[in-house]
């Protein structure tokens, strides 16, 4: 069976690990206008930040046991030991992890944006932003996950926070490029270009240090 | 030859007894150097004409900032070296350093707020520089931590010397933070390509106590090494004829 339709039934199996981000992610932004003044300036103000930290923390929900079950039950060794291509494979599962949380997710960032600011234009551009931080997270976190296999999530969580934060800088900058209508593509392909190394380093890396798990 | 000394170097063994033979030249040398400079800046510098006497924690503060990031650099070049070449003694470096380079860090934050009292008027603000450098200490705690929680020392090497590989992006981000944003903290006075900003007569013992605070934080990677290799090797015969 194709190993990516493989990856996206276990995943689908696992509602708790696919729908849980997502909902985190919605009640977060619902109680966001409940603890401001509901002034549309006000709203508007913290209303970005709290975007990328919500879609940080979600993914970060999302890869807490991206591994753990099949390293407990020994499947993850056998996969390494069987298939040739252990990166592809970790490749595949990050991008059906981002298909069925990630896009969901930017799609309701859509929503949201176009709920607090009211300009659809803005939203329309945070959506690109949204999709494309979301697989950069998701990366990130994975690297996190694999590292601290099976010592529990907030280790892999501390660890790899702080590498996240050169993506929320430049989130934080496309935003101001996008109030002021300068400079919004140039950081689009930035993160495209960082997501592009991302994508193709991350598998790798994460497979050696499974292997060293494992060894 | 270079290559022979090289190998011959990275075994534990030579590094110990060549360490040992000139540790205490460097550490007399260092201590000097910093004192000398210390007495300079302090007592024999003019004050500043905008922050009076309160720009003397300099001779702490730049050294301690400078030296944050530059152990980070040396790990990470360390865990290349010990991904690639296997070489034992860089995955000992790499975990000697970590805790050294969270104390200058955490120095550097303190001397910087307590330098900022007078200066602008805050001990904290939430400034590109500042937040980089907090990361850059919570980073070396998670490294210090990500080793800690493994019991297999050899596993546990190679998960961290991936991770200061991949951490090292923070590095320029802190570098470069003053250049990018537009915040509290001051660009760099001192660079490799232009006049340096600073008036000579603070610049000296500066410069004296960066190579001094330098020289005496080595002597702390080289105890905190010797640690990691008696802790490591300990079944070793030659540590044992060495003890």
């Amino acid at each position: 069976m194709n190993t990516l339709y493989l990856e996206y039934l276990k995943l689908k199996k696992k509602t708790r690990n696919w729908l849980g981000p997502i909902l985190v992610f919605i009640l977060i932004m619902i109680a966001y206008p409940l603890t401001v003044e509901f002034l549309q300036k006000d709203l508007e103000q913290g209303f970005f930040s709290l975007l990328w930290i919500s879609m940080l923390l979600s993914m970060m929900l999302a890869t807490e046991d991206i591994f753990l079950e099949d390293f407990n039950d020994g499947s993850l060794e056998q996969i390494l030991i069987s298939t040739s291509s252990f990166p592809i494979l970790i490749a595949k599962k990050i991008f059906i992890y981002w298909a069925m949380i990630g896009i969901p997710i930017s799609l309701f960032s859509f929503l949201f944006s176009l709920s607090i600011t009211k300009d659809l234009q803005v939203s329309l551009l945070i959506m690109p932003l949204s999709m494309l931080c979301t697989y950069i997270f998701l990366n990130l976190f994975v690297f996190g996950s694999a590292l601290s296999l099976n010592k529990g999530s907030v280790l892999g969580a501390i660890i790899t926070m702080p590498i996240a934060l050169p993506v929320l800088i430049v989130l934080g900058k496309s935003v101001i490029a996008i109030q002021f209508g300068i400079n919004y593509l140039e950081f689009l392909l930035l993160l495209l270009g960082g997501l592009s190394i991302i994508i193709t380093a991350v598998p790798f890396i994460v497979s050696y240090v499974i292997k060293a798990h494992l060894e | 030859m270079i290559k022979k000394f090289i190998h011959q170097f990275a075994s534990p063994k030579t590094y110990l007894f060549q360490v040992n033979r000139v540790y205490k030249y460097i550490f007399y040398f260092s201590l000097l150097i910093y004192t000398f400079s210390l007495i300079w800046g302090l007592l024999f510098t003019p004050e500043d004409f905008v922050q009076g006497n309160s720009f003397r924690i300099i001779y702490l503060h730049v050294p301690a900032s400078f030296l944050s990031q530059s152990l980070y650099a040396i790990m990470a070049i360390a865990s290349v070296t010990y991904l690639i070449w296997r070489v034992k003694l860089a995955a000992y470096l790499i975990i000697a350093i970590a805790p050294i380079g969270a104390m200058t860090t955490f120095l550097a934050l303190i001397s910087g707020s307590i330098w900022g009292i007078p200066t602008w008027g805050t001990w904290w603000q939430w400034d590109a520089r500042i937040t980089s450098t907090l990361i850059l200490f919570i980073m070396y705690l998670g490294l210090i931590s990500l080793h800690n929680s493994f019991s297999n020392f050899e596993k546990a090497d190679k998960l961290l010397s991936w991770l200061v590989i991949v951490g090292f992006i923070n590095i320029p981000i802190i570098k470069k933070s003053v250049d990018w944003w537009s915040t509290l903290h001051q660009s760099a006075s001192i660079t490799l390509t232009d006049k340096p900003s600073i008036d000579p007569s603070m610049l000296y013992p500066l410069i004296g106590s960066m190579i001094g605070f330098f020289g005496l934080i080595f002597c702390l990677v080289i105890i905190s090494s010797k640690l990691q290799i008696f802790k490591r090797e300990k079944t070793k015969s030659w540590i044992k004829d060495y003890v």
